[in-house]
Formats: structure tokens, sequence, C-alpha cells
């Protein structure tokens, strides 16, 4: 699985940072290292006033925030790779 | 035309509790010709702030009008009254006229001889002596090498720890020294002159007894660099655009994330963003084949006007450019130390994604940054050409 985090000019002012920090530490606590493969992504055009956008393989997630961190990991994420 | 240029560079320490400084750095630049007048005016404070800078003025701009060096200085000699107690004159002077950026032509009174560093080493150039109105005025005509540094100083800066670290302060020799120790290293003007007078001012012990200035001119080869920023208005204009960017020589840096992908495309390339924040406030760079450097847009290139402007003035910031590893940071070091002719190429395309009042990003902040950072940039003596598409 591939998951992309814009760090564009939008999404990094909405915390692209800390939601890497967060996905970083999710993928090592569930032990996923060798399942998910995540990169960076420069602006794709989805800039919103909500969070941050992350892409996971083909699908395309807009509006991603610390707060709702956990359940888009679960919900996307981990549903997906199970 | 050569393909040599001059970067030049100077700094000042105050007499201890003074606020004018008695020395005066005057700099005309014309083409490919620059004066450069260092004056240090008698004394210390108000006087001999007016004394050297009315010296500079009056001998730059003569000399900008082209008018022989022989006759500036018998106007400045003639005009600049001589103590009555002590029979010197109220303000000594060294000028360095760069012709074509092929001669140096120096026109030196009472100041410390110039230094010139050749090749890292002291360089020993031929003086003429002259006499004009009784004044001894030593000439020299020297053909430009590249790497060659010339170091101009008022006498505070061998006068430095006289009495305190030295019994006769920091003489010639000991500073010839410590500049050759630093020619390698490829600083810029600004940085050379900077290290020299901190030094003065440690060993006055942070008290100078004098104002103490260091004028640098480095010789370096012209290096181009290209700045690809925003997408052209008219989207029919992209290939046009790139195809001018990709076909100047020198390096080549791309800033934005529409903008990357554009020149992705045209490139037949990928992008791979990274994700280390390397430092917080500027997002992470990416790489495309082919591109030099890939940073993201407006946050990073205000970080770049940030460090340009603290360059201009305290110079505080360096430490963190220098050094670092974030997109700001790279760019600030190809811009201010690597490129002497910078082309920017920027694109008036309105962001529709950034057309929302919560961010802090509009169309004017861009080309503000532009007109900002370009001006910056000319005070650093680059050559700047902005094209719009």
């Amino acid at each position: 699985m591939i998951i992309q985090i814009c760090v564009g000019s939008s999404c990094h002012l909405k915390g692209s940072e800390k939601i890497v920090g967060l996905i970083q530490d999710a993928i090592a606590v569930n032990h996923l290292e060798n399942q998910i493969t995540l990169t960076g992504q420069f602006c794709s055009g989805n800039c919103n006033r909500v969070g941050v956008t992350i892409q996971v393989d083909d699908d395309v997630y807009t509006g991603v925030t610390p707060e709702g961190f956990r359940e888009f990991f679960q919900e996307k994420v981990l549903k997906k790779i199970n | 035309m050569n393909d040599l240029c001059t970067d030049i560079g100077y700094k000042s320490i105050n007499h201890y509790g003074e606020q004018l400084c008695g020395d005066h750095v005057e700099i005309v630049e014309q083409d490919d010709s620059a004066i450069v007048v260092l004056a240090d005016g008698l004394g210390s404070g108000v006087k001999a702030s007016i004394l050297s800078t009315l010296t500079s003025k009056i001998i730059s701009t003569m000399m900008a009008e082209g008018l022989p060096i022989e006759e500036c200085v018998a106007t400045i000699a003639a005009t600049l009254p001589v103590c009555s107690e002590r029979g010197v004159a109220y303000s000594t002077f060294t000028i360095i006229h760069i012709i074509e950026n092929t001669t140096a032509e120096i026109i030196q009174y009472d100041n410390p001889h110039v230094i010139l560093i050749r090749d890292n080493e002291n360089y020993d150039y031929s003086k003429t002596e002259m006499n004009i109105d009784g004044k001894k005025i030593f000439k020299s005509v020297i053909k430009l090498r590249e790497n060659d540094i010339f170091i101009a100083m008022s006498d505070g800066c061998p006068h430095a720890g006289i009495g305190i670290a030295y019994n006769f302060g920091w003489k010639r020799e000991d500073i010839i020294e410590f500049m050759e120790a630093l020619a390698p290293a490829g600083y810029t003007a600004k940085t050379l002159s900077t290290i020299l007078v901190d030094e003065c001012w440690k060993l006055y012990g942070g008290e100078p007894g004098d104002d103490a200035t260091a004028c640098v001119i480095r010789v370096r080869k012209r290096v181009p660099m290209n700045l690809l920023f925003g997408p052209p208005a008219n989207r029919d204009d992209c290939n046009r655009m790139m195809a001018l960017f990709f076909s100047k020589g020198g390096k080549h840096i791309i800033c934005g994330g529409t903008t990357s992908s554009i020149a992705a495309k045209y490139l037949g390339k990928q992008i791979r963003a990274s994700l280390s924040f390397e430092t917080p406030d500027v997002p992470p760079t990416a790489e495309i084949d082919g591109v030099d450097l890939v940073t993201e847009g407006v946050i990073t290139v205000n970080k770049v006007l940030e460090y340009a402007r603290d360059h201009l003035g305290e110079d505080r910031c360096y430490d963190e450019w220098s050094v670092r590893r974030d997109g700001a940071s790279m760019i600030c070091r190809l811009l201010f130390e690597e490129a002497t002719d910078i082309n920017f190429y920027v694109g008036r395309a309105v962001n529709p994604a950034h057309q929302n009042p919560d961010l802090p990003i509009n169309f004017n902040i861009k080309m503000n940054l532009v007109r900002e950072l370009s001006e910056c940039l000319k005070q650093m003596g680059k050559h700047i050409k902005v094209s719009y598409f």
C-alpha cells in the first residue's frame, strides 16, 4: 500500500508535518513497515480549509486533521490492509 | 565582456560609545565597472562621520561621471582641510576602481594599504607614489584574476587590540595571515568582511578604541542561476515558459507545487516529494531529475525573503541558512552565495486552491515576494532579470 501525504503550501499550513508524525507512529505501533510505503506529494490541487490531503493507493481523502487522524487510519488504512 | 565579475561587501564597527561610524564606504556600480571608496574621517563620532561621508560621496560621484582619477583626487585633496595642529588631512581614503571586470585601479591615501590575496597567498603589487597638492598618494593598476580578494581597511583594523591583546595592535602581516587562511573557503565578500571585523571586535575586547571597517572585493566567475516560480497565467504558455527556463545555462530551481508538476510533465519525469521536515516552518523539498532544487512555493520563498533582509542588515541568521537542509536555506545558499546572475521566471496564474480567505496566501503576496526578493538580491550585487508569463 502506498500512502502519499500532501506537503504543498496549503496542507503544510494545515499540519502535514503533524500528520506525517502521527502516521509514522501508527505504522510503527501496528508493525506495518513492510506493507506501507509512505511518501510525500506536492500540491495535488485539493486544497481546502479543513485539513491535509492524503492519497491511499488510488483513493484521495481530503481534510484529514490531527483530531480525526485515528478514525481515518482505522477506516481507510487498517480496514483496507486486513 | 569577460566571464568575471566582482562581489563587494563591507562591515563597520563604531568607536566604543559612539552612535555614528567615522568610516564610510560608498559603492557605485555601472555595468561591468564599480567604484568603491572607503573613507576614514579623523577622530570619531559625528565630525568624522560627516567628513568620511563627504569624501567618499564626492570621489565616487565624480568618478562615476567619468572624470579621471587624478582629477577626483586633486579635487578632494584640495577640498579636505588639513588640521592646523597635526598637519594631517581630516579624511583618509582608499579607492578601488574596477574597470570592465578586467582591471583594478587602486588609489590609496593614508589608509592601511589594500591587501591583495591571489591564489590564496598575499600578492605584493607595485605602487607608484604620486604627489598631489602635497599629499602622498599611491596608485596601482592590477589585472584582475579569478579568485583575487582585495581587502581595504580603515586603520581601526590594524589598531585592534593595542594594549589589550597585542602591544602594537593587530599588524597588517597578521591580518594577511588570518585572511590567507580564509581565502580557499569560498566565503562571500560580505562574510569575509564580517569575519575580519568581528575578529577586530574581539581583539578590542568588545570596546573598540576606533571605528573599524573592512571592505572586501572578490573576483569570481559569473554563475547564472534560474528560478521558476508559479504557473503561467495562460495555460497555453506552459511549454514556452518551460522551454525558455530549461534552455538557460546554470542551475535550475523550481518553487511551487503546481509549477513543479508542469515542469515534471514537460521533462517527462516523476516528482518525488520528501517527507523530512528539516525546519518546522519550511515545507519539505522534492526531486525531479534534471532540476537542481524543487521546493514548495510561497511559504518557502517568504522565508528566503526574511533571510535576505536579515543578511543585508544584522546578518544574525547566517548560522541557520548556511547549514540547514530545508528548501529555504538551500535556495539562500544558491542565490546569496553561489549565483552572480539570477533569472526569475514568474508565472502570474492565480491558484484557485489559494483563493481561500483562511489561507495566508494570495496572488498579491506572490507578486510582492518576487519584487522584494529581487530588490534584496540587487542590493547584494546580483544581476537580476525577471520575466513574467
